[in-house]
């Protein structure tokens, strides 16, 4: 395939000097986002707010096929990340498929507040992405509830 | 008081890391972008991208941002757009892509330490985030000229 675009290749010290300069207004542009909703996370995590909310979702998650309990974990998952998640999880005793299970909706609805500020920060709507985060983090966790219903795995 | 001193230290760690990694990864793609083989890299995967409803300049963002995590991928997607060389329904559907499908390694194998099945996990991710991209790409067609 031949290259149609003649655009005028600089030489690779010019390349790299504006690599540097470009990374470092990428980060600046990105830490306005990142370094607040971290401190917001951070400072939610002692104030109980897991707890509460975890204790409200878990008559919910028996939806899903899973222990009440999974909701704190997937409240830690949503608003931390998945090794805050996984340090719920691993004390219940879950069954393999259950795990799976866990794993594909934390893996896909996980630091929703960090990452979704990361992605507001490439001009992409932060917010309706999350939105479309849990949604399909709900439709997979009923997809596998069926898949083991059905007898097909777990 | 502690707490909020914690709070920005941890920030403070976190955005110093994201230093680290994100202005080498610019740097790198501004010096690669002009190296033949990545032109042709981007060529061959120009039918695939399109059937997720992207052009060629989402490749590396895409790739980028589903092994090493959505943070470094953003990186090169803000790159991208600041350049000129994704629109708005490109950064959307990158985004969205990457929204429900990054870093599939380290995500995978936490669950597979907790006995998961580390196969279904990567293969259901992977599927869902193509199935609804390719879906929101057929719902929102391109822009013609």
């Amino acid at each position: 395939m031949e290259i149609t675009e003649k655009e005028q290749v600089p030489p690779v010290f010019e390349r790299l000097r504006t690599g540097m300069v470009d990374g470092w207004w990428t980060v600046f542009r990105m830490l306005k986002f990142v370094l607040p909703l971290y401190i917001i996370v951070d400072l939610s995590k002692s104030s109980g707010l897991i707890d509460s909310l975890g204790s409200w979702c878990a008559p919910f998650m028996g939806l899903f096929g899973l222990p009440g309990e999974t909701a704190f974990a997937f409240i830690a998952a949503a608003l931390i990340n998945l090794y805050a998640a996984i340090a719920v999880l691993a004390p219940l005793d879950l069954t393999p498929w259950q795990v799976t299970q866990c794993g594909v909706m934390m893996g896909i609805a996980h630091n929703l507040v960090l990452e979704g500020g990361v992605l507001s920060s490439t001009g992409a709507r932060g917010g309706i992405l999350t939105l479309c985060r849990i949604l399909l983090a709900v439709i997979a966790g009923w997809l596998m509830m069926g898949l083991q219903w059905l007898g097909v795995a777990g | 008081m502690t707490a909020l001193l914690d709070a920005t230290l941890g920030g403070l760690i976190l955005c110093s890391k994201l230093v680290l990694i994100v202005v080498p990864l610019v740097t790198i793609f501004e010096v690669l972008r002009h190296v033949r083989i990545f032109q042709s890299i981007g060529s061959r995967t120009e039918p695939v991208m399109r059937c997720l409803g992207l052009g060629r300049s989402a490749v590396l963002p895409l790739f980028t941002g589903i092994f090493l995590g959505i943070a470094y991928g953003a990186g090169i997607i803000i790159r991208s757009a600041a350049t000129g060389q994704m629109d708005r329904r490109e950064l959307f559907l990158t985004g969205l892509f990457l929204a429900t499908c990054h870093a599939v390694i380290e995500d995978v194998l936490i669950f597979v330490v907790l006995g998961g099945d580390g196969v279904v996990m990567l293969g259901l991710r992977l599927l869902l985030a193509i199935i609804l991209t390719v879906l929101l790409a057929r719902l929102w067609p391109r822009k013609t000229i």
